[in-house]
């Protein structure tokens, strides 16, 4: 199933945006370097709207307690209800438990449409 | 307003959903204030004191994303908003009004009479703009606890009122089973009121704030269980027996180990507390009732061994904590139960311990 969903200029980069493909409901983000990806709209834990979380970034993975590095800005996915975090350009892993993923879909730029393949 | 909305109703049941917390601001309680606490908010820009040394650390701190309004208002505060969003999508029967965290008069560590005349604006500005306008919302009476007078005298004002369901009690740094404090439960037994205990901001470290919000967080329980404990042992329930109360928002899932715990306790100690005539487990089945959010991620499974743990089916009333950050779905945050266990959780527990609720009271 191919089914264009929006055009490129309709999603800035860093920012993200609710779309059908078919019945499904998604979630289409665009990363700040420009790529799209595409996931289901429905957090794995309750089922919460993701496009009305944030794309943003997260404290990534240090060594030292107390220590913060705040990076990966427009490439986590936060939920809107409890904050779980999902990893946009990998696969829509969940930060603290990277078993769980998001259910994804292929994504193809023709001319200036955004095709989502499954 | 999520752009999907979702049919967020458990099939073949109307819920009653226990903990709602609507939001008041300061400037909606003006015109219920008399000077001169109207003029310490006015011109003095009084706000009640924080606890927490660190924010929610969520999308939108202490809300759900979606839950704040366009207009710049905090979540909860718009009825209608909150029909769209919750009551009508989530096939509410009754919703429980539980207040917000600021103000919360009963939590103030000081100048109690500022507390009380909060405690009645509150009351006032919840009936008018909430009771009174949808037939399916209930409420709690907010007091200023720590002065016992005024507290009562509050419950005796509002508490007649046929939507007023419950006095509430904030989980802080007091012990409210402490004698000092019998003439609320017996003012809310007068009444027909249940006393809910929601958390406030309660210091979960040995009286002290841990260093992280997520350590926070997670020991909310040991507050709960604190407050049943003390609640059991100061013989509350010996001495109203007609009281029923709701712990609102710490969970169930400790309530087993916490009753066996006590029990067994009793069994060595029983010549301390001699009032007490029961099993402690005993009267917490049948005096006191949990709220199912914030629920853990649970099977089925999981879930009736806790259930076998409690010895009751009763114990446990469904609760959404909307609008906030940690809201629980009624069709998500469960594992799929039978009848009638699952028409107890979502509705028959919470309708049989609130007296005044249509259907209410021991059928």
């Amino acid at each position: 199933m191919r089914q264009v969903v929006c055009k490129t200029s309709d999603v800035n980069p860093g920012e993200m945006q609710e779309a059908r493909f078919g019945e499904l409901p998604i979630v289409l983000c665009r990363t700040l370097e420009g790529k799209f990806y595409a996931f289901s709209n429905r957090c794995l834990h309750q089922g919460a709207s993701l496009a009305d979380g944030m794309l943003c970034g997260a404290p990534v993975p240090t060594d030292t307690p107390g220590e913060y590095r705040y990076e990966r800005e427009g490439q986590i996915l936060r939920c809107p209800w409890h904050g779980r975090e999902f990893d946009v350009v990998n696969g829509g892993q969940m930060l603290a438990d990277p078993a769980r993923c998001l259910p994804r879909f292929q994504i193809e730029i023709e001319d200036d449409r955004v095709v989502v393949v499954r | 307003m999520s752009k999907a909305l979702m049919l967020e109703k458990p099939k073949g049941i109307r819920l009653v959903d226990t903990d709602i917390h609507e939001r008041v601001q300061y400037a909606d309680l003006l015109p219920y204030l008399e000077d001169p606490w109207r003029r310490y908010i006015l011109d003095c820009e009084w706000k009640q004191e924080k606890h927490l040394p660190y924010t929610q650390p969520a999308i939108a701190g202490l809300d759900r994303a979606d839950a704040r309004l366009s207009d710049g208002r905090p979540a909860g505060s718009d009825l209608d908003f909150m029909k769209q969003q919750l009551l009508d999508s989530g096939g509410h029967e009754f919703g429980i009004l539980t207040g917000a965290l600021d103000p919360s008069p009963s939590s103030m560590n000081g100048w109690y009479e500022m507390g009380a005349a909060l405690a009645s604006a509150y009351n006032d500005w919840q009936i008018e703009h909430w009771l009174e306008r949808d037939e399916r919302l209930y409420g709690s009476v907010h007091i200023a606890a720590k002065d016992v007078q005024t507290a009562v005298r509050e419950i005796h004002r509002v508490g007649s009122h046929p939507k007023m369901v419950q006095v509430l009690l904030p989980l802080d740094d007091t012990l409210w089973g402490d004698p000092y404090y019998h003439p609320i439960f017996e003012a809310a037994v007068q009444h027909r009121l249940a006393v809910g205990m929601h958390h406030n901001e309660p210091p979960v470290y040995y009286g002290k704030f841990p260093r992280y919000f997520i350590e926070w967080h997670t020991m909310i329980p040991t507050a709960h269980m604190m407050q049943v404990t003390n609640l059991v042992f100061n013989g509350v329930f010996e001495k109203f027996p007609a009281l029923k109360v709701l712990m609102i928002e710490g969970g169930f899932t400790f309530a087993p180990f916490l009753m066996r715990k006590m029990d067994e306790q009793y069994r060595h100690l029983r010549h301390e507390v001699p009032w007490i005539k029961r099993m402690p487990s005993e009267i917490i089945r049948n005096h006191i009732r949990f709220t199912t959010q914030p629920m853990d991620e649970m099977n089925r499974k999981d879930f009736m061994r806790v259930i076998e743990g409690l010895e009751s089916e009763d114990m446990i009333c469904f609760s959404t904590d909307y609008p906030h950050w940690d809201y629980d779905s009624p069709i998500r945050a469960l594992p799929s139960l039978d009848f009638p266990l699952k028409e107890k959780i979502y509705s028959t527990n919470a309708k049989a311990m609130y007296e005044k609720l249509p259907g209410g009271g021991r059928q």
